[in-house]
């Protein structure tokens, strides 16, 4: 172990975080001297600067570490990261460079209770979105009685007409779902957005509890960390249940390729999962049937786990410019020959006015009140809520319905005059394609920045697996956004990433 | 075994040999040039650019350090040490799920390890070593393959490739040595010098193999002999053309008679002609094609199995 005492002790160790910890108080003592409490709820420290019951044990350890040890624990996780080839690449006029994701050395801790709680309203959330996926594709009955507009639907360019009457395994639509949580200011799981076309980042969350748990392993034994190692073996039972028979399935990962941001991620899950890693140009279609091409001849491919959007998986019938798809995957797809997860089309379900209507979707199809609630959105389509939106600009956030990873938004209180003034006119001009929300406090976190450890906002991205069952492992990818004050946490954006620890009880 | 991912493996332990040829052969050259008089080193540098075929990524007046620099770091050329081992991982990463993760990080942190190194940085104090180590890491690296990752069809691909490099590396430096004229130079350079015997056994690392089988009587002939024919030295052509057969016997276990027939018949041609082969009919008259045959005939197997295994038409097997 290069890393010194303080590792080695805590490797050892029986119990080595210290019991009697001096307490030291946020914005005040060190390591916290820079950490400051404001309106949102923080992780760690209670509003009176008391450490919460679930971040002892860290907090034990972190406070008694010099900070030159925590900077050399942190520079091992980077290097852990960076010899992996966890890196995705900018391209910028000159060359290309590669980068890591920044990971942050500090665990976020969820405790059994609020667990609990998420695991039980996102597998409602999911078991609503699917039976609504099934309505619009089949009867359409929550367009008859009014509940969903028709117009979003059929307007929505994620709409797949090509999908009416096509039946998928057990109803299941979305096999795999990462849905975006924050914590509101008085402490509440609330739902931000749902990702239900090809979510990505559970290998950061995998990859992330490898290093921390390396870096601070007595604290993790102390803490009883419920264990996430799982994932794998639950995503192939999931695709597995997708086949319509049980005997040699034959899975397959579908890539855009290497160039792809999260390459890293499709080539992980493969192995990790033990089936092939495919491109597009590896797939050939015959009389409907899926072959990838081999060294000893085709070989025949019953599931397709897809990390491809809808647009571009085949050229025949969706964008012909497509040179990532496979041609004639959607008819195979279409005869039953092979199995696509997620199945095509789930994309009119996270748009991001669609999801207003989620609430009374759960209502409309399960008859139950939703165990999590949405955060407060404004359609800027319905009259009322446009002349509320343009009147309040500089208290919301304005998104286009129609983009994700923190492009096309307004933050309206970090936003100049000019800033807003210009937007409330892209508003006005097409009002169906934005909607507005409150600017919610995400709740921050100890971040370990410059040196120091200081509150940062995080948000919480879950990933649910549903094929024949719904499974969630319980773990989350728990994104940071490193820039202080900032609340935006998409890694295109300036963002990181945590580790994060459910607690046993 | 997907067609894609043979075609990466393949060409990643194609680039690794390469790498390891160029370190190498600088390393050696680096080393040597000092016991040297000038007109000496400069024509053996020369032989060395030639066998690389990098004369056009040189200045008009080619010292020690822009020879090197060429060789090692220009990223125009496409054969450089760091072009070769940008390459390799570049393969490596689009089949990062077949390799070990031992074998994966080796060769990542190697590559990021020399990726920020310039000439100018290491030419003040013993250059050689760089290369030295560099060569030992790819070695290790040749180790850490052996060992870590399952001797199925992948690790077969690698052989296949590592070992049409090696085969044609290694009589391209013959060639220029008992051959041609270096291209691209107005005046044929000088023939070598006992010295320069020396130091091609060298770059195949064989000069104590050699030394073992015929002592260390120095004589062309005998050093060809060993180069080309011997049947036991890693380096020798004979040696990788038995390697290349063997792969090619275990890649495709799936596939038809029909299709390995082509692959096959060439690369049993090929053994034939290094199993058979004499020197004494070679030294002084048809060396020069003799190796310029056994590149093509690379080349020729390189093609055939491209057209059996990797970019055959789906309508070919349904």
């Amino acid at each position: 172990m290069q890393h010194g005492v303080a590792v080695q002790e805590d490797v050892a160790g029986a119990d080595p975080i210290p019991t009697q910890v001096r307490a030291a108080r946020p914005g005040q003592d060190a390591p916290y001297s820079g950490y400051l409490l404001g309106a949102a709820y923080d992780e760690m420290f209670a509003p009176d600067g008391i450490v919460r019951a679930p971040y002892a044990a860290l907090n034990g350890r972190i406070s008694t570490l010099a900070p030159e040890e925590l900077f050399r624990r942190q520079q091992a996780c980077e290097q852990s990261f960076l010899h992996q080839g966890i890196t995705f690449t900018v391209y910028s006029d000159k060359q290309a460079t590669e980068r890591i994701i920044p990971t942050d050395l500090l665990p976020r801790i969820v405790t059994a209770a609020e667990w609990d709680r998420i695991e039980r309203g996102l597998k409602q959330r999911i078991a609503a979105l699917n039976l609504f996926l099934h309505d619009i594709y089949f009867e359409g009955r929550v367009l008859k009685d009014g509940i969903v507009p028709r117009s979003m639907i059929y307007g929505s360019a994620h709409y797949r007409r090509e999908m009416r009457g096509l039946v998928v395994p057990h109803g299941a639509y979305v096999n795999v779902c990462g849905s975006d949580l924050v914590r509101r200011e008085d402490g509440a799981f609330v739902v931000l957005e749902d990702n239900l076309r090809v979510p990505s980042g559970v290998s950061y969350m995998l990859a992330n509890r490898d290093v921390v748990r390396r870096a601070f392993p007595g604290v993790f034994r102390a803490s009883g960390v419920r264990s996430i190692e799982h994932y794998p073996r639950e995503l192939l039972t999931t695709l597995r249940s997708l086949a319509p028979f049980q005997e040699d399935v034959s899975i397959a990962v579908l890539t855009p390729g290497v160039f792809n941001s999260a390459y890293f991620e499709h080539a992980f899950l493969a192995r990790q999962m033990g089936v092939e890693l495919v491109e597009g140009r590896d797939l050939v279609v015959n009389d409907n049937v899926v072959y990838a091409r081999t060294t000893s001849g085709l070989k025949r491919i019953d599931v397709v786990y897809r990390r491809i959007d809808d647009d571009f998986i085949d050229p025949l019938i969706f964008r012909e410019d497509s040179s990532l798809g496979v041609p004639g995957i959607f008819n195979a797809y279409r005869a039953g020959n092979v199995m696509i997860a997620n199945a095509l089309g789930t994309g009119v379900a996270d748009d991001k006015a669609l999801y207003a209507y989620v609430p009374r979707l759960i209502r409309y199809y399960l008859s139950e009140e939703p165990i999590l609630d949405n955060v407060e959105t404004y359609l800027c389509r319905e009259p009322h809520s446009l002349s509320h939106v343009l009147a309040n600009l500089e208290k919301l956030v304005v998104k286009a319905v129609g983009e994700s990873g923190g492009y096309g938004m307004l933050v309206g209180p970090h936003a100049s005059r000019e800033e807003r003034e210009a937007f409330a006119e892209k508003i006005k001009a097409n009002p169906e394609n934005y909607i507005a929300q409150p600017t919610i406090q995400l709740s921050t976190a100890p971040t370990f920045v410059d040196g120091a450890v200081e509150a940062r906002h995080v948000d919480l991205r879950p990933f649910i697996l549903h094929g024949e069952t719904t499974t969630i492992v319980p773990g989350a990818l728990t994104r940071v956004a490193l820039k202080r004050g900032s609340l935006v946490v998409n890694s295109s954006q300036g963002g990181g990433s945590k580790d994060t620890w459910v607690l046993n009880n | 075994m997907l067609s894609r991912v043979a075609d990466s493996l393949y060409w990643m332990a194609r680039y690794m040999e390469r790498a390891e040829h160029t370190s190498r052969l600088i390393a050696v050259k680096l080393e040597s040039m000092i016991e040297q008089t000038s007109a000496d080193a400069e024509a053996s540098w020369i032989r060395v650019i030639s066998a690389m075929s990098a004369t056009e990524y040189l200045p008009d007046d080619p010292s020690a350090f822009a020879i090197t620099k060429a060789l090692a770091f220009e990223r125009r050329n496409p054969s450089s040490l760091i072009s070769s081992l940008g390459a390799a991982r570049e393969n490596a990463r689009q089949v990062r799920e077949q390799l070990s993760t031992e074998v994966w990080e080796h060769l990542n942190r190697l590559y990021l390890r020399l990726q920020p190194i310039t000439t100018e940085g290491i030419w003040v104090h013993q250059p050689a070593r760089l290369f030295r180590e560099t060569l030992q890491d790819l070695q290790t690296l040749e180790g850490v393959t052996f060992s870590t990752l399952s001797h199925g069809e992948g690790w077969w691909f690698l052989e296949l490739g590592r070992y049409i490099e090696r085969a044609q590396l290694v009589s391209r430096l013959l060639d220029i040595h008992f051959g041609i004229a270096a291209p691209g130079y107005a005046a044929p350079p000088p023939l070598p010098k006992y010295f320069d015997w020396l130091v091609l056994l060298k770059f195949c690392t064989a000069f104590e193999p050699y030394c073992k089988a015929h002592t260390a009587a120095i004589l062309p002939e005998r050093i060809a002999e060993f180069l080309l024919f011997n049947a036991e030295f890693p380096h020798s052509v004979r040696f990788a053309v038995d390697r290349v057969r063997d792969a090619l016997a275990n890649v495709a276990p799936g596939a038809p008679p029909a299709r390995r027939a082509l692959c096959e018949r060439l690369a049993g041609r090929l053994k034939a002609s290094v199993d058979f082969g004499q020197v004494d009919e070679l030294i002084g008259g048809s060396i020069d094609k003799f190796l310029v045959d056994i590149s093509d005939q690379c080349e020729k197997i390189h093609d055939a199995i491209y057209a059996a295994y990797i970019t055959y038409g789906a309508e070919t097997v349904l």
